[in-house]
């Protein structure tokens, strides 16, 4: 898609709901994903997004163009999405739990035969403290200090709950493919 | 970014999966973005421009600005006007005196300056001094040219500085405030240089005109320096020409609201009908004494001594007007008057022979007749000879109807209120219809306009206060005091009887309006 950035951001800051409408739509269907991926249903997830445009309408002008746009809008989502869980309190009682090693090294670690959504519904199935704490280390890329200062939680608890994700997530995976080798019929979610 | 051998790393996997990962969000997600977005902007944009709130709070502060302005404005009008005044009149004074050349110098001056007056000054004694020298002057001449050279002076060093597109009115106050301050330096230059020329060992003669010269203009000096002074302290007039252009501006709305009031003044027409109680006196004379009592020498004297009185009257009156202005109206109509009266005195004659009586009124009635066909025409004859006067006062019905057609102007207090006062007064005509006189015998006596003996019409002077109480925008009550009297005599020969009826009389009536 051939979209002037700058333009569209300018449009934004005059308020211009053809520009608005624009940035909706060439941003709309990643930032949903995201929404998705940190909620539990999809009417939790279009509220996200909704919510998340309303504050990227009203903020563009704090964007400023030093970094992507796409970044900067899916921080805004992201954080929308964690304020949406704080109300919701599934991050209310995140504690350290044991972590079992599931034994499984890196290296052997693939991906390549499962589906998006089959990927997306497993970490939705996520216990909520696990599946927050798991996009945020694993697709966003933050420290576990960053997640515990994002999530007002101990940097240890950030992690174990991130094992604890990992380890769920290794077990689905194994269940899948145990199910149907590669050829899973995935959930529609 | 990426790593290639780290790319089955657990997190990396996930990563590479999901962070492009895209799904179309439902179009009621946009809709719902949309729909908060509209709300958002009609919250947003009424808060300060579309707030009535905002307004009353600007109109209250221009409000305040405007009256403060007009109240500073005329407190600094009223401190100056009084000083502009006391200037004009030395600077009259000097202007006498003063040549042409003080009159342009003085013109090109477009700005006051106190400073550059002062400086203004310093060429001036240079001037003075050469007529110093020049014993043969007087002393008043050399005050005129060092005034004139002095202003002309001062009118130059403006005009070296001043800026040619000024504005006219600062011109104008400026020359006026300047001359008298010209006239204090010039005056003060006299007294150096009359003070020079005595230490230069003058001829006594002109020294002492100049002394006298001199106490005049000092005298002058001291009334204007006060005045100056004051004149100096105060000069703000370029703000106060702004705030006037401004007041202009602020009325002109006034006078545009107050035309279309005016134009709006339709002819106003009123109908009304109403009924008039009166009291109506047909006030009969005799001049004379008839012919059969004239016969009677003894009644004579009596015959002649009868008199009219009112009995209960009334009129029904129609009524059309117009109002013609705010307080002005004109009305007529038609109206239908039963004027009821009584005659007394006079006694009757009674013929012996035939038994036929008369009383004085019938039988002047008779005189006047020149039908033969009137009823009144029997009884002229057969009382000259052995007519019988009975000297008893009797009184006989007397009354009349008449057809009245009055053109009345009135004119109206408090004309739009719910009540209103009118004050009438017009003519009448009387058109005779009937009437009726009771005989010495109680035969009734009818006389009609056929008859040729009362006028077909005469006429009346009328006039009345009406009290006018509105009952609604059309409708409304009216209370009409009048008084009608009758300018001519109701007969037609007035040899041996004249009547001139009167009527007070008391109208109800209502009126429309449309």
């Amino acid at each position: 898609m051939t979209f002037n950035e700058q333009e569209l951001v300018k449009g934004c800051k005059q308020r211009n709901r053809i520009a608005q409408k624009q940035l909706y739509d060439v941003f709309g269907g990643k930032l949903f994903a995201i929404c998705l991926r940190y909620t539990k249903n999809r009417a939790d997830a279009e509220d996200v997004l909704q919510d998340a445009f309303i504050k990227i309408y009203e903020n563009i002008d704090s964007f400023r163009a030093d970094s992507p746009l796409e970044y900067w809008l899916r921080s805004v989502v992201v954080n929308t999405a964690l304020n949406h869980l704080r109300q919701q309190k599934y991050l209310k009682e995140l504690d350290d739990i044991d972590v079992h090693h599931n034994g499984l090294s890196d290296r052997e670690f693939t991906l390549g035969n499962f589906q998006m959504q089959q990927l997306m519904e497993m970490i939705r199935e996520l216990p909520p403290g696990c599946q927050t704490i798991f996009n945020l280390y694993a697709i966003e890329g933050y420290q576990h200090n960053e997640i515990a200062q994002m999530l007002g939680i101990s940097e240890g608890t950030s992690k174990s709950q991130y094992s604890r994700a990992r380890t769920l997530l290794q077990q689905k995976l194994n269940k899948e493919k145990r199910f149907d080798d590669g050829s899973v019929q995935h959930k529609q979610f | 970014m990426m790593d290639p051998s780290n790319i089955n790393n657990f997190e990396d996997q996930w990563r590479k999966a999901l962070q492009e990962a895209s799904e179309a969000p439902p179009p009621s997600v946009w809709e719902g973005i949309e729909a908060r977005l509209d709300k958002e902007q009609e919250k947003v944009v009424p808060m300060w421009w579309q707030s009535p709130k905002v307004w009353y709070a600007a109109a209250s502060i221009v409000a305040l600005l405007l009256v403060g302005g007009g109240v500073w404005l005329s407190d600094i009008k009223t401190n100056d006007k009084p000083q502009v005044a006391a200037s004009t009149k030395p600077a009259g004074v000097s202007e006498s005196h003063d040549n042409e050349a003080t009159e342009k110098a003085a013109s090109a001056n477009e700005s006051l300056n106190t400073e550059k007056l002062a400086t203004a000054s310093e060429p001036q004694t240079a001037s003075v001094k050469p007529g110093q020298q020049q014993p043969s002057e007087s002393k008043i001449g050399i005050a005129a040219t060092s005034r004139g050279n002095a202003v002309g002076k001062s009118g130059n060093a403006f005009a070296e500085t001043k800026n040619p597109e000024a504005e006219r009115q600062d011109v104008a106050v400026a020359v006026r405030v300047q001359k008298p301050a010209a006239d204090k330096e010039s005056v003060n230059e006299v007294i150096n240089t009359s003070s020079t020329s005595i230490g230069n060992a003058q001829p006594a003669e002109i020294s002492v005109e100049k002394v006298a010269g001199n106490s005049y203009a000092a005298a002058l000096a001291d009334q204007n320096q006060t005045i100056s002074a004051q004149l100096l302290a105060s000069l703000p007039y370029n703000d106060l020409d702004v705030y006037v252009q401004k007041r202009h501006i602020f009325f002109r709305p006034q006078i545009e609201i107050d035309e279309p009031v005016k134009e709006k003044k339709p002819k106003e027409y009123y109908a009304g009908l109403g009924v008039m109680p009166a009291s109506f006196n047909p006030d009969v004379q005799l001049k004379e004494a008839p012919m059969a009592f004239s016969a009677q020498s003894v009644s004579q004297r009596r015959a002649t001594t009868g008199s009219s009185e009112a009995r209960a009257s009334y009129a029904v009156q129609t009524q059309g007007g117009v109002r013609l202005s705010k307080h002005w109206s004109v009305e007529t109509g038609i109206s239908y008057l039963r004027g009821n009266s009584a005659y007394e005195g006079g006694g009757y004659v009674l013929n012996a022979y035939s038994n036929l009586s008369s009383n004085v009124l019938e039988n002047a009635l008779a005189g006047l007749t020149t039908s033969a066909n009137s009823p009144a025409a029997d009884k002229a004859a057969g009382f000259n000879n052995g007519a019988l006067y009975i000297d008893v006062a009797k009184k006989v019905s007397n009354n009349y109807q008449y057809l009245q057609l009055p053109v009345q102007a009135g004119f109206t207090l408090n004309p739009d209120k719910k009540f209103s006062y009118s004050v009438l007064g017009g003519m009448m005509a009387n058109f005779f219809l009937v009437n009726e006189l009771e005989s010495a015998s109680g035969e009734i006596i009818r006389t009609t306009a056929s008859d040729d003996i009362y006028r077909g019409m005469n006429w009346a002077a009328t006039t009345g206060l009406r009290l006018n109480y509105k009952l609604s925008s059309n409708w409304a009550a009216n209370l009409t005091g009048s008084y009608q009297k009758a300018v001519s005599s109701g007969f037609k020969s007035n040899q041996s009887l004249d009547s001139h009826p009167y009527l007070y009389g008391v109208s109800w009536s209502v009126r429309y309006s449309f």
